[in-house]
């Protein structure tokens, strides 16, 4: 039970919007703007997680503090590699027949290649529309057998995953000077280390953000400053420990975010608070309560 | 008389040196510029290229403009490359000697 739930909110929280989100765009999830032929694009994002809303008697409270750290490199005008770092710290307090006790683990996670290819684009003045699509691999970097004095931590509190995994997605961005719209599709397929599969996991995202001010000095280019929406549907299929399903493993998640972001020509300053709207989870997993995300992307 | 047709060639020719020595002006009209944070793409690809002096982007207009050296001149299909590498469109251009 206690690998049920933990490993959807883990990734919720640590491939949330990881994979191209790079740019000027969403703060949850992905984008399809350009990335210039040989430039190079950065961005660190602090996201917090908490869950506590635990239907069993364990009383299970956890928290995942994460730092993901994005490379982006334009290949040519149409491919961008993205290369994404993730340091994580998760911490679960739950009762035990011991007693209450807290478990911790804390280092670097599953470190992900993705490669997107931007598919179809169509410019306008001041305007531009694009679809891309874009395949990755989680590489198993994170520790995956980590200890405390209980013993082995359960697998979705390790770091990493242990396992090869590999991602497909398409995405679609249509931005002006004064909002943008987007949305991404996602499938996760999860493989199998040292007899323990995550469930595969489906995503669909959405979001739409307006300009609401113009700010920064005058002459040259302005600040923008959007504001938005975001949502992001997830689905997870059941873990499968020794190839038996885990019934309380996997389910559906909808979460609503409101979004800020302040632009210039450098940086892009964002935040977002996710807030589960729907967690129709299996089983008697725990269900969370937020995730708050920083984010600070930079044009090198 | 002959100092008069002296003096118009030398006129003739410090004007011809300076045409020929100044640089150009160049406004790109450029297609899918739409936040502040794409558009330092395209101005890093352009003043990276050799002979560029100096780029301004109006991005409510759509134009960038960039500047040369003295005596640098590049085409539209350069042009047209180095905005596509950017990952932009270019949608037409107009040039002129800098004063």
């Amino acid at each position: 039970m206690l690998k049920s739930a933990w490993w959807l909110l883990a990734t919720l929280l640590l491939t949330n919007g990881m994979a191209a989100n790079v740019i000027a765009a969403p703060v949850t999830f992905n984008t399809a703007l350009p990335v210039s032929q040989g430039e190079v694009l950065m961005r660190v994002q602090a996201k917090y997680l908490r869950a506590t809303n635990d239907p069993g008697p364990m009383d299970r409270k956890l928290t995942v503090t994460a730092v993901p750290l994005v490379g982006a490199w334009g290949i040519t005008s149409r491919w961008t590699l993205f290369g994404i770092v993730p340091l994580v710290d998760k911490r679960l307090k739950t009762n035990t027949p011991q007693g209450r006790v807290t478990r911790d683990t804390s280092g670097l996670g599953d470190i992900t290649a993705i490669a997107r290819y931007t598919a179809y684009a169509k410019d306008a003045p001041g305007r531009t529309f694009r679809v891309a699509r874009f395949a990755g691999i989680e590489t198993p970097t994170g520790s995956d057998d980590e200890r405390d004095g209980l013993g082995e931590l359960p697998r979705p509190l390790q770091p990493g995953s242990g396992s090869w995994d590999t991602l497909v997605g398409i995405v679609i961005t249509d931005q002006s000077l004064d909002q943008e719209w987007g949305a991404d599709a996602s499938y996760k397929f999860n493989s199998r280390a040292n007899d323990f599969e995550f469930g595969d996991e489906a995503r669909l995202n959405v979001s739409y953000h307006g300009r609401i001010g113009t700010a920064g000095p005058a002459g040259g280019i302005p600040h923008f400053i959007y504001a938005g929406l975001e949502g992001n549907l997830i689905w997870q299929d059941k873990n499968r420990n020794n190839g038996m399903d885990n019934p309380d493993s996997g389910g559906t998640t909808l979460t609503l975010a409101p979004v800020l972001q302040y632009v210039t020509m450098r940086t892009v300053t964002g935040a977002a608070l996710q807030i589960p709207v729907v967690q129709d989870l299996n089983g008697n997993a725990l269900k969370q309560d937020y995730i708050a995300t920083l984010s600070l992307r930079i044009n090198i | 008389m002959k100092t008069i047709a002296q003096f118009l060639t030398g006129i003739i020719m410090l004007w011809s040196s300076m045409v020929l020595s100044a640089g150009t002006q160049y406004d790109l009209r450029v297609d899918g510029l739409s936040c502040p944070f794409c558009a330092y793409g395209i101005e890093k690809k352009l003043k990276k290229t050799k002979g560029v002096d100096a780029v301004e982007i109006d991005l409510e207009q759509g134009v960038v403009v960039v500047n040369t050296e003295e005596g640098v001149k590049l085409s539209e299909a350069q042009f047209k490359q180095l905005v596509k590498d950017a990952g932009f469109t270019l949608r037409s251009m107009t040039e002129k000697p800098l004063p």
